[in-house]
């Protein structure tokens, strides 16, 4: 079982973005450190061939903002998830008018997939898309990553709504992901 | 000579006693974002640790003044107590930390004015280790900041020289480690240099 997580700006760009697996046995080869998971854009080829060997397990994205969209063979879903992410956008912005909560649970339904946003004060959205239900634990995890993004927003270093590169912010975050999900 | 936890006590005091404080978080998002606008200005890592320890040098001439009125302390026996003094009261007084002092001095230290130490034997120093540092909450540096050399706090040496300098002694700070860049503690040392003669100061004329 996967779990999809993407951070967006206020402008929606993709700022950061993991894939966790959680420690089900649901999925074939996809449980072996497939340190591919690499939180950033770039794409390597190593990524794409174990894509192409793990068959229905997604990958990581490329960066949204480069435009180029680096097509790697195999991993249809990947696209799939993209589309999915982008799609619910617009749910997410429908619920936000309305509900004036942070955490918007579960905004889409896509065959499979259950698309949930968290929407930060400063407007950034935390969108998961995962396949079970587990609304308290995502809600955990929801705010264990809004801490964590904000004490990465107060860095010196880092340019307000850019792409976090952290890995301190990365290691903690899969951390989390792996206590909650 | 008041002994340490006399010293522990008077810095304790000056801090409760101290009407304007600042929120430590706005006291280090300013902090870093001062450091990260010298390294977009100077764009060398060197050169950004110079600028610091000068900015801190300007800093500590005027705030020996401003400790020292309020602490009413006396001269300091020897280099050792100077180190004493400065962690228990002053990085107690103005930053409420207290750094643990480790002192490597070849002889119990000389009284001021007496003929400096020789080059041949080790000058007195000590060294301060910080365990939290209030400049550098939520800082974590980039990878090319660590590769050139960024010494983030280096501020703190500044002080800590210009403080001493304008109580006759001339001094060497420089870090030794810095959490910041993956070692196991912050650490500055301070080194005796000589003390100085009552002249007027270098460049001056």
């Amino acid at each position: 079982m996967s779990h999809h997580l993407f951070l967006l700006s206020p402008s929606d760009t993709p700022l950061y973005s993991l894939t966790h697996y959680s420690t089900k046995p649901a999925q074939a080869a996809a449980a072996s450190p497939l340190s591919a998971n690499l939180p950033t854009w770039s794409t390597s080829a190593f990524a794409g061939t174990l894509t192409a060997l793990s068959g229905a397990s997604s990958m990581t994205q490329s960066h949204y903002v480069q435009g180029s969209g680096v097509k790697m063979g195999g991993g249809q879903d990947r696209h799939v998830i993209q589309m999915i992410a982008n799609a619910s956008l617009d749910a997410i912005e429908d619920v936000m008018r309305r509900d004036g909560a942070m955490y918007l649970k579960s905004v889409d339904k896509f065959n499979e997939w259950t698309v949930s946003a968290f929407v930060t004060p400063g407007n950034m959205k935390f969108i998961l898309l995962h396949e079970s239900k587990n609304d308290e634990g995502i809600r955990l995890f929801f705010h264990d990553v809004w801490e964590l993004y904000v004490k990465t927003a107060l860095n010196a270093f880092h340019t307000a709504h850019s792409a976090i590169r952290s890995p301190v912010f990365d290691t903690r975050v899969r951390a989390s992901a792996k206590k909650h999900l | 000579m008041a002994t340490i936890k006399q010293h522990k006590a008077i810095g304790e005091d000056l801090w409760k006693g101290r009407t304007e404080k600042i929120n430590a978080e706005l006291f280090a998002l300013t902090y870093g974002a001062l450091v990260v606008q010298l390294i977009q200005d100077y764009e060398d890592y060197a050169e950004v640790n110079k600028q610091l320890e000068k900015m801190g040098y300007n800093i500590g001439t005027r705030l020996i003044e401003d400790f020292l009125a309020r602490s009413s302390l006396g001269r300091c026996a020897d280099f050792r107590e100077v180190g004493e003094v400065v962690a228990k009261v002053g990085f107690k007084s103005f930053l409420n930390i207290t750094p643990s002092v480790t002192h490597s001095a070849p002889t119990a230290g000389s009284r001021p004015g007496s003929v400096p130490q020789q080059s041949s034997v080790p000058t007195s120093s000590f060294i301060l280790t910080l365990d939290e540092n209030p400049l550098a909450e939520f800082v974590e540096l980039p990878e090319e900041a660590l590769e050139g050399g960024l010494w983030f706090s280096n501020v703190l040496c500044g002080v800590l020289r210009g403080a001493l300098e304008m109580v006759q002694m001339q001094v060497q700070a420089e870090f030794i480690s810095d959490v910041l860049r993956g070692d196991e503690s912050t650490e500055i040392r301070v080194s005796l240099v000589k003390y100085l003669e009552e002249e007027v100061p270098v460049g001056d004329d």
